[in-house]
Formats: structure tokens, C-alpha cells, sequence
């Protein structure tokens, strides 16, 4: 079991049934190549918000649908149900093979249909944005039941891959007599626990607005509440696996887990599931009828929906200091070194942190109860996400597809420096992106109307804004497209061949050593953070304080 | 109590009780959270059976 255990994820995948490989590749292709359609129609909108196309009114709102649903659901699920079954079996099982593989196809089929349902009846039908509020669907109820039935196909679809990757962790504690799991296990067993609730979440949402576009039900009556509560589990979902990625791929990088022990690490991702319910409160900051009391309360709930996050980046940071320093790696930042730098999931990784602290602090104003109507919508909401959902995200689920190649593929990602140098790209470019957007937001430039001229009697800084927005999400859209386009060569066998032992040797730093080195950076990290924070907050205040703000409302 | 079936049930109890708030306390009205976060309780307690059963077949 031991030997098991520091095998590394791409190792373990190589020595998967063919059919299990078969369907993960399948996946990732459908989750690379959604990805690619979702960045080339992201990048039409980002210029048409430029102000370098002027598509039909309707068009716009179809593009930014398709951009949202594409991007933010289906690449993000397609390639979260990959690595979930990866994980499941390479960390859960002494043999890694699937346990009811029927059933994960039949979840990929479900999820590819979905996508395809969504995209008609985006492009046949109204726009209803990502969200599809049934007040816009108008008379042309037979497209909104098709892009309805393409979420339904999603939930579907991932509840029965989610099954499957429990059965194979269920399977490997039962092969082992019932020993405990590893953290990773654990935390891909609660990862697919999230994912059953969230497929009910978008049930919940759905179904009602389904059945009504077909007659056989009444127009949903709460149907922006039901999509708050299924879009609070779409915060930390993705979240939550990217955090176990950072955590499955830094114990690849240095050939041992949490200094902290197992069972800690467990502890930190059963308090992602623990946080999910009681912090879902202020997405219910705009409802009018809210009594003061749970406004109060959800605006001190509200502060603990980072606690998870923060706590496994304690754990793997930490770990990975105390174990470097261990090994001989002296000066504030020369743990750093440790990392290996020459594989391309490492540079991806390292934006992704830098994106989740950017991103980290502004979500932290946006949840104020005094800034969420007033934020909520404005460009503010789109420049914080595209932090976590571009930054944080989908630069760690593709650096763990990057990384499971060599298992998966037999070959080694193509292009290998091109791969090191686009997550600097899409960092960089993000940065102006998000920062331009959040300077918009602050000044109330909205989110969801593509012109914002408004007949030149809109503030001269939105034109200006706009068009940085434009250009730099247009760059970050071709970085991303470059990157998926990479690993879809890769899946297609492009790559170098790699040896069986060139992914796998992996030294194992002494245990009792390493407790005996200190590790300040991840708290003094945490700290800044916490700062930047406060910083952020005094300035939003500061900046709305000045402005002629006549209403507040809507959401997210 | 296997460590893993025990947080898995702490996640249930912890789901269960805020189900219960949202669709019994007033102040909160919210029938849409209760059910779903009642419907993650059922699947968090479904996962903590489905373990311990394992467990116990391969044990006899």
C-alpha cells in the first residue's frame, strides 16, 4: 500500500485499464474542446465591448450566453468529471480502474448532449443569459426548453460520473479491509458529494423552467432565488476541486503530503462542505423582503467563506516550505526553487495563486452588505470572477490535465515551452482585464449592456475602461485558446513519447526533519491578504461615497 | 467509528440542522435552500451508509 501511496498521479494513470484512459481522454476533449468554443466567443465579446464589433443587439446577448454556459459550466464540468474519476481511481484504489464505468460514460454522453441543447437553443432561441430567467423567454418557448434540457443534461451527466468516482473509492477502502482513506481520497469523495448537490441545485433551478417551456407546469415563481443557491455551490465546487488539484499535484512535486498529517487534511476539505450551507446567505442581500436580522447574519456568515480555502492553502504551502527547507533550500523564497519548474503544470499553478489572491480580496468587498447592490451589477462582478473562473480555476484544472498527460497519453504535452510561458500571458493579461473592470465597476459601469456609450452621455472613463477591457480579455481569450488547443494535440499523441520511469521517481524527504524547519510565508501571505482586504473595502467605500448613486438592486 | 464515515456524518448533521432553519424558522422562509440543502444532507448520509455497508460485507 505504501508504494501506492508515492506513486505519482500521472504514474498511477498509466497503469489504468485502456478503457478507463479511454474515457478520461474523452472527457478532456469535450473539456478542452468546449473550452476552446467558449474563449473564441469570449474573445467576440470582449471586443465588442472594445467597441471593435458592433454585432445585432440579440447576437451580442447570444454571445455572451454562449460565452457564459460554454466557459462557466461545461469546460469547467467536463474537465472537473475527468480529474474527479482520475483522482478517484489513481488515489483510491491499489490498482487504479474505474467502478462503474457504464455509468461515467453514459454521465459524458449526458454532459455532451447537454452542451449541445444549450448551444441550440442559445442560438435558435432568445438569450437568456447564463442564468435563464423564464421572464425573458417571450413566446418562443420550444428553444428555451432546449437550453433548460442542456443544464438538466449537465446535472444529469455529472451526478452519474460523481457515482462512479465514490463506487471506485468505496471499491479501494473495501480492497484495503476498510482502511482509512488517504486526503485525497477523502477529499475527491467529498468533491463528488458537492457535485451530487450541485447537480440537484441545478434541478432545483431547472426543472420548474423546464416543464414550464414544455406547458406541463406553472411560470416558476422563485426562480432567482433557486439560482442563488445553486450558484453559491457553483463558488465553492469549482474551488474545492482546484484546491485538491494544488494538493494531489504538490504531493506529486515533492514526494509527500501534508506535514500536518492525513487526517488534518481531511479535516480541512470536510470544512468546505461544512461552509457551503451557512455561508449561502448573502447571495440573499438583494432580495427586498430580507429582515434586517438575516442580513446582519449573513453579513457575519459571510466572512467565513474563505476559511476553507485559506486553511488547505496553510496546509500545502506550509508543507511545501517545511519539506524544501528541509531538503537544503535556504533565503526567504528559495523553497520556491523546490517546485519543478520545467513542467508546465508548475508555472500554471503559481498564476493560479497569485490569481486567487487577487481574486480572493475583491470577492471580499463584493460580499459586503452595504456594496452588493451597489456592485452587483456592474463590471465589478465579471473582473472578480474572471480571477477565480480564469485564473484560479481553469489554469489549475488544465495544469492537472498537463500533468496527467504522461499517464493518460504515453506522451509528454507538445510545445512544452509555449506551455510554461501562457499562464505569464493569461496572468498578465487578466490582471489589466479584471483591474480595468473593477475601476469600471467602481465607477458603475454595468456589466450586461455591451454598449455603454449610452448616446455619449456615459462617463468618458467607461469608454476608456471598455476598450483595456476589450483588448486585454481578447489577448487572455487567445492565450487560453493556445493553451486547449496544446493539450488537444497532446490527447491526439503529438507529445514527446516518455519513458516509464521519467514521471515517476520521486524522493521522499525525511519525516522528522522536516517538522523542525519553520514556514512563515503561507501565514505572512495570509496576513497581506487579509490587509489587501481591508484596503480594497476603504477604497470601494471611499470611491462609491463620491458618486451620484440614485438606486442599487438587482443580482448576481 | 471509521475516521471517514465519521466526518462524512458530521456533514450530514451539520446540512441536516440547516435545512431544518431554512424551512422552519420564519425569519429565514426559504423552501428552496431547505431543499436543497436537505437534499445534500440525504446525499451526505446516503454516502456515510454506503461506506459503512462496504465496509462491513468485506469484513464478514
Amino acid at each position: 500500500m505504501l508504494a501506492m501511496e508515492r506513486r505519482s498521479f500521472a504514474a498511477a494513470l498509466a497503469s489504468a485499464p485502456s478503457g478507463d484512459k479511454t474515457l478520461l481522454k474523452a472527457l478532456l476533449a469535450s473539456a478542452l474542446a468546449t473550452l476552446a468554443f467558449g474563449v473564441v466567443v469570449g474573445s467576440i465579446v470582449a471586443l465588442t465591448r472594445g467597441g471593435a464589433l458592433a454585432p445585432a443587439v440579440e447576437n451580442g446577448y447570444r454571445l455572451l450566453t454562449s460565452h457564459g454556459v460554454a466557459a462557466f459550466f461545461f469546460w469547467l464540468y467536463f474537465a472537473q468529471a475527468a480529474l474527479l474519476l482520475g483522482l478517484a481511481m489513481t488515489h483510491g484504489r491499489d490498482r487504479p480502474a474505474l467502478a462503474l464505468r457504464p455509468l461515467a460514460w453514459l454521465g459524458g454522453a449526458a454532459m455532451l448532449a447537454g452542451f449541445v441543447a444549450s448551444q441550440v437553443g442559445t442560438w435558435l432561441g432568445t438569450p437568456l443569459l447564463y442564468d435563464g430567467e423564464p421572464d425573458l423567454v417571450g413566446d418562443d418557448r420550444a428553444n428555451a426548453f432546449l437550453f433548460y434540457a442542456g443544464y438538466l443534461g449537465l446535472a444529469f451527466g455529472l451526478a452519474l460520473v460523481a457515482l462512479s468516482a465514490i463506487a471506485t473509492a468505496i471499491a479501494g477502502k473495501a480492497e484495503r479491509r476498510g482502511a482509512a482513506w488517504s486526503a485525497v481520497t477523502f477529499g475527491t469523495v467529498a468533491w463528488a458529494g458537492l457535485i451530487l448537490v450541485s447537480a440537484f441545485a441545478v434541478i432545483n433551478a431547472f426543472l420548474p423552467a423546464a416543464l414550464w417551456a414544455t406547458g406541463a407546469g406553472p411560470r416558476p415563481a422563485d426562480h432567482s432565488t433557486a439560482w442563488h443557491i445553486l450558484f453559491h455551490n457553483l463558488h465553492y465546487l469549482p474551488l474545492m476541486g482546484a484546491v485538491l488539484i494544488w494538493y494531489a499535484l504538490v504531493r506529486d512535486f515533492i514526494g509527500a503530503g501534508s506535514v500536518f498529517g492525513e487526517r488534518f487534511s481531511k479535516v480541512v476539505f470536510a470544512l468546505y462542505l461544512v461552509f457551503v450551507p451557512p455561508t449561502s446567505l448573502y447571495h440573499m442581500f438583494l432580495e427586498p423582503g430580507l429582515s434586517p436580522l438575516v442580513r446582519a447574519l449573513g453579513s457575519v456568515l459571510s466572512l467565513f467563506v474563505g476559511v476553507p480555502t485559506i486553511a488547505a492553502f496553510l496546509v500545502i504551502v506550509i508543507s511545501l516550505e517545511a519539506r524544501a527547507r528541509a531538503a537544503g533550500r535556504r533565503g526567504a523564497f528559495g523553497w520556491v526553487r523546490a517546485l519543478p519548474w520545467g513542467q508546465p503544470a508548475a508555472d500554471a499553478l503559481a498564476v493560479a495563486v497569485l490569481a486567487l489572491a487577487f481574486g480572493g480580496t475583491f470577492s471580499f468587498v463584493l460580499i459586503q452588505e452595504k456594496l452588493a447592490g451597489l456592485l452587483s451589477d456592474t463590471f465589478f462582478v465579471p473582473a472578480y470572477f474572471h480571477f477565480l473562473t480564469v485564473g484560479t480555476v481553469s489554469l489549475t484544472l488544465l495544469a492537472g490535465i498537463a500533468h496527467a498527460m504522461p499517464g493518460l497519453c504515453g506522451r509528454a504535452p507538445p510545445l512544452r515551452r509555449l506551455l510554461r510561458t501562457l499562464p505569464y500571458v493569461i496572468g498578465a493579461a487578466l490582471l489589466v482585464f479584471a483591474l480595468a473592470g473593477v475601476v469600471g465597476g467602481l465607477t458603475g459601469l454595468p456589466r450586461r449592456a455591451l454598449d455603454v456609450s449610452y448616446g455619449g452621455q456615459a462617463p468618458a472613463l467607461w469608454r476608456t475602461v471598455s476598450i483595456v477591457i476589450g483588448v486585454a480579455g481578447a489577448l487572455m481569450a487567445a492565450a487560453v485558446l493556445a493553451y486547449a488547443l496544446v493539450l488537444i494535440g497532446g490527447i491526439a499523441r503529438f507529445g514527446c513519447a516518455v519513458g516509464a520511469a521519467a514521471a515517476h521517481e520521486i524522493a521522499v524527504p525525511p519525516e522528522r526533519a522536516v517538522v523542525r524547519f519553520s514556514a512563515w510565508s503561507a501565514p505572512a501571505s495570509v496576513a497581506v491578504l487579509i490587509l489587501a482586504i481591508y484596503a480594497a473595502t476603504a477604497l470601494a467605500f471611499e470611491i462609491i461615497r463620491g458618486l451620484p448613486v440614485l438606486a442599487s438592486g438587482s443580482g448576481h | 467509528m471509521d475516521e471517514d464515515v465519521l466526518a462524512l456524518t458530521i456533514v450530514f448533521i451539520v446540512w441536516a440542522l440547516l435545512a431544518a432553519a431554512f424551512a422552519l424558522v420564519p425569519m429565514l422562509d426559504m423552501p428552496a435552500a431547505a431543499r436543497v440543502w436537505g437534499a445534500g444532507a440525504a446525499v451526505f448520509l446516503a454516502l456515510a451508509l454506503w461506506v459503512t455497508r462496504r465496509r462491513h460485507s468485506r469484513h464478514r
